[in-house]
């Protein structure tokens, strides 16, 4: 009864049009009110939800973004990158998952990722005639590079779950192949879906104005190497670089492109504030939710049921990513790892499946679970920057879910793609 | 009225962020440059993250930016959106009643606890959870109120604050 | 036949997480079946501060938690998070095994929670990823990622380091990057946190044994007859035991695979590091009963 209460409510409230936010946890409260225990969790849980310091980086850089929107930063930098790759269909679609990509070597946070590259990308995309859509899906596909790459702090909460004896070196190594793997069949899709759309094409400008559009889009690209540099150097952190983020757009539009007015600025801090306050609170709810569902051990009794089905590894394999991505509709990444892992990993270690590749399967499946509603915090970034509903990004994301499940089913049937990497190391 | 309270808490909202900004700088600068950490940064970044949070999320009730599926109104007439909003309104209520009603037991229980480090009673950590809960019930009240005196508050062009968002 | 739910922040398998599923079959038995306990291990339900919250409001059943997430709200405890205030395991032990113990698991009830039994949380010491710490001037300038906690900063600051903050998550990647230059925590964690990878030192200076203790919500309590309480009261006591043996085995597992990753250990002599730490004493101890209490603890033998 419970069960359906829990999803019941949660449904009914969506159909109707209630804010996902309320939703949650109108079910939620619902649920634990049935179960006769204190609704007051249900609230414990909204706050905590949203207070984590990792968090962070989603208002830095959906702030920073927003600064360097306005103050012309970003308009530079997509010139420049148009001037260079404009003449192929759809290059603004390839430059996002570049982007990503780099960023991915810093940040292991798909959130924060959407957010400082979106927060460039998706305007400036819209600005040249990109489907608003479309820039918000490879956005938020793309974002999932950040968890492969490393660093990937998903990887140690997977080692810890599997009981701390495996390698997190192995587990940062084992995840550069199907990143990067995850990048190109993202190009892939960008471009055909680009040709698809009949997206503009711009003719090359010639050298002398790209190098014209690089010099003065300098001070921008100037930013990206600062927090390359600043993370690997230890000086600041990959949350923290979020921060140094915002201060450097905010100083170059102010010192050097003297772009900004006091309204202006009133614009990027109130936008920043709305983006990040309509996800976060949702982030918030979807913790009350969660924290019903591990009460109720929603995922461990789904999880055994499957162990009971199948013997045949390849089977198993293929109905454990069906029920993680199940999961990871509803469920965030971090707890989901948490509670399946300890069943699943002796599972499959028992036909032979070594827990490095399995970990890489895992956080690529649960990743794309970060960008299915009703709870995609991946997704609720990038529609936020992108300002077009779930609903619009839902129509047309088929084709990059597509990318992402295939690259999906070649980590999980070709193990070498992930273990062969970290073997050299060894 | 209302939407003077709206303007004035999302800026103090904002005002959040850019302390957040400074405070987060800080952190960087003293640890890096001055090689002394100071420890209450983390603690009173996330404080006011979860302000500024739930402060927009009451603004988001009033400016109607909280995402939501809409499922029913595709296939419904448009005569019945008024229905469905102001049911979802009273939703929203509801929730907002237990934020001020179990936010405020949390934060009454914490007066005694202090947070490490911070040094402040645990009420600070829940008292955004109320104020942003007694905001919310008083805008879905508002548009709740006016849809029954016959205001197209349903409509989205508006409100012109939320496109701009 | 009633489930009681149990939160733990460890994974499953802990010492921790083990002796609790011990004592729901200890209590199972006691109580003809009638109670059985069910673990939500790995932090499932919430943190530390989060899941106290939730057995002081009878959400969850019972909580095992380490005694320092109480922070500053059962005085009594807090002394038992001075820095090196156990000098051994057998001191420890000792003092805990004693009245001093039972004194202080009866000091939670204050708290809307009573205390059942201690369990062994290990010895907590600095890891680095530059040299073996041997005396507190080579901690000078070095940043340490500490738990954000009053006395764990203090503690660092008295002996010359620098008490970084920064969520756990991080760390590894911040010691690799060189953003902070160590950690501290006991060997299981060391361990399985993979920060043995990074940062190859591990000085045993021992400044913390924390009792870890399994508490039960008042309001679950209060339900029980004066007998169940009494069969709660036994089963945790003899699942002590059987914690103590698995946390004995586990450090000497984590141990050897951490020296397996190439970290280096070394012995330390603590009494430079104790001698540094008058201010923190005078700072937090300052209630006669709690000096006094200091006091009774360091004249326990061991
Ligand atoms: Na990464
Ligand atoms: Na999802």
């Amino acid at each position: 009864m419970e069960y359906w209460l829990l999803f019941g409510v949660f449904g009914l409230l969506m159909v109707v049009g209630t804010p996902i936010a309320f939703s949650l946890g109108i079910a939620s409260f619902a649920t634990i009110v049935y179960l006769g225990r204190p609704p007051i969790v249900v609230f414990q849980q909204l706050n905590s939800g949203v207070s984590a310091f990792t968090l962070l980086a989603i208002p830095f850089f959906i702030f920073a973004g927003d600064l360097m929107m306005r103050g012309g930063i970003a308009a530079r930098i997509i010139a420049f990158a148009g001037s260079v790759i404009g003449h192929v269909r759809g290059g603004l679609g390839q430059v996002n998952v570049l982007a990503s990509t780099l960023f991915g070597g810093i940040s292991g946070s798909a959130v924060a990722e959407a957010a400082a590259v979106g927060g460039i990308m998706i305007p400036q995309m819209k600005a040249r005639g990109y489907g608003a859509d479309y820039a918000v899906n490879v956005t938020s596909m793309a974002a999932l590079i950040a968890l492969l790459l490393p660093p990937s702090h998903n990887m140690i909460i997977y080692s810890l779950s599997g009981g701390g004896r495996i390698s997190i070196a192995d587990l940062f190594t084992a995840g550069v192949i199907p990143g990067l793997l995850l990048a190109v069949s993202l190009m892939i899709t960008a471009y055909i879906v680009a040709r698809h759309r009949g997206y503009p094409t711009e003719p090359f400008p010639g050298f002398a104005r790209a190098f014209q559009y690089f010099l003065v889009s300098i001070p921008g690209l100037l930013l990206i190497a600062i927090i390359f540099g600043g993370v690997r150097s230890g000086v600041f952190t990959a949350t923290e670089s979020s921060c140094i983020a915002v201060l450097y757009a905010f100083l170059v539009t102010l010192v050097v492109y003297r772009s900004m007015t006091w309204s202006d600025f009133v614009h990027c801090v109130t936008g920043a504030v709305r983006t990040t306050a309509m996800v976060l609170f949702i982030i918030g709810a979807a913790a009350s939710f969660g924290w019903l569902m591990a009460y109720l051990r929603v995922a461990p009794i789904l999880t055994e049921a499957v162990a009971q089905l199948t013997s045949d590894p390849l089977m198993v394999l293929l109905l454990i990513n069906v029920l993680l991505l199940l999961l990871g509709t509803f469920m965030d990444m971090g707890p989901l790892i948490i509670i399946t892992t300890p069943i699943f990993l002796p599972m499959v270690q028992r036909f032979g499946v070594d827990p490095v590749h399995f970990g890489v399967i895992m956080i690529l499946n649960l990743g794309i679970g970060l960008n299915t509603p009703p709870l995609g915090p991946v997704q609720f970034v990038a529609a936020a920057v992108g300002k077009i509903s779930i609903w619009t990004a839902m129509r047309s994301v088929w084709p990059f879910y597509l990318a992402g499940l295939i690259v999906l089913g070649l980590v999980t049937y070709i193990p070498a793609l992930s273990l062969w990497l970290p073997s050299l190391f060894r | 009225m209302l939407r003077a309270v709206s303007t004035l808490v999302l800026w103090l909202a904002g005002l959040g962020l850019v302390t957040m900004t400074i405070i987060v700088a800080y952190q960087v600068f003293m640890r890096f440059v001055m090689n002394n950490s100071p420890s209450w940064t983390e603690g009173a970044a996330i404080m006011l993250m979860s302000w500024f949070i739930f402060l927009g999320a009451a603004v988001g009730v009033r400016e109607k930016f909280h995402m939501g599926f809409d499922v029913l109104l595709y296939a419904l007439p448009p005569s019945a959106k008024p229905w469905l909003r102001g049911f979802s309104d009273m939703a929203i209520f509801a929730f907002a009643f237990g934020m001020v009603w179990y936010g405020g037991e949390l934060a009454l229980r914490g007066w005694s606890v202090r947070i490490p480090v911070l040094g402040l009673p645990q009420t600070f950590t829940y008292l955004p959870i109320v104020v942003s809960g007694a905001l919310m019930c008083l805008f879905a009240t508002e548009r709740f109120l006016l849809r029954l005196a016959g205001e197209r508050v349903d409509d989205d062009a508006l409100e012109p604050s939320v496109s701009e968002a | 036949q009633t489930v009681l739910r149990s939160s733990d922040t460890h994974p499953d398998g802990y010492p921790t997480v083990e002796a609790v599923k011990r004592f729901g079959e200890l209590l199972s038995e006691k109580t003809e079946g009638r109670y059985s306990v069910e673990v939500f291990h790995s932090a499932q339900l919430g943190g530390e501060a989060d899941t106290i919250e939730q057995t002081q409001f009878g959400v969850i059943d019972l909580n095992r938690i380490s005694i320092g997430a109480f922070g500053t709200q059962v005085p009594e405890a807090t002394v038992t998070q001075l820095p090196y205030i156990f000098r051994s395991a057998d001191h420890f032990h000792n003092v805990l095994d004693g009245p001093i113990g039972e004194e202080i698991l009866a000091a939670f009830d204050a708290v809307d929670v009573v205390a059942l039994a201690y369990y062994d949380g290990g010895a907590r010491s600095f890891y680095n990823s530059t040299k073996p710490i041997e005396t507190p001037e080579d901690m000078a300038g070095m940043k340490f990622r500490v738990m954000q906690s009053d006395i764990f900063v203090d503690m660092v600051g008295a002996l010359g380091g620098n008490a970084t903050p920064m969520p756990y998550g991080e760390v590894y990647s911040g010691i690799q990057t060189g953003v902070i230059d160590g950690a501290e925590n006991n060997y299981p964690s060391y361990d399985t946190a993979g920060h043995a990878e990074v940062a190859k030192f591990y000085s045993l200076d021992e400044h913390l044994m924390v009792p870890e203790v399994l508490v039960v919500s008042k309001v679950i309590w209060d339900g029980l007859s004066p007998e169940d309480q009494s069969a709660m009261r036994e089963a945790a006591k003899e699942s002590v035991a059987y914690q103590r043996e698995l946390w004995a085995a586990k450090e000497v597992e984590s141990k050897a695979a951490v020296e397996a990753l190439g970290a280096t250990i070394n012995t330390v002599d603590k009494q430079p590091f104790i001698d540094a730490m008058k201010p923190v004493y005078d700072k937090y101890v300052t209630d006669p009963a709690l000096q006094d209490l200091v006091a009774r603890i360091q004249a326990t033998e061991g």
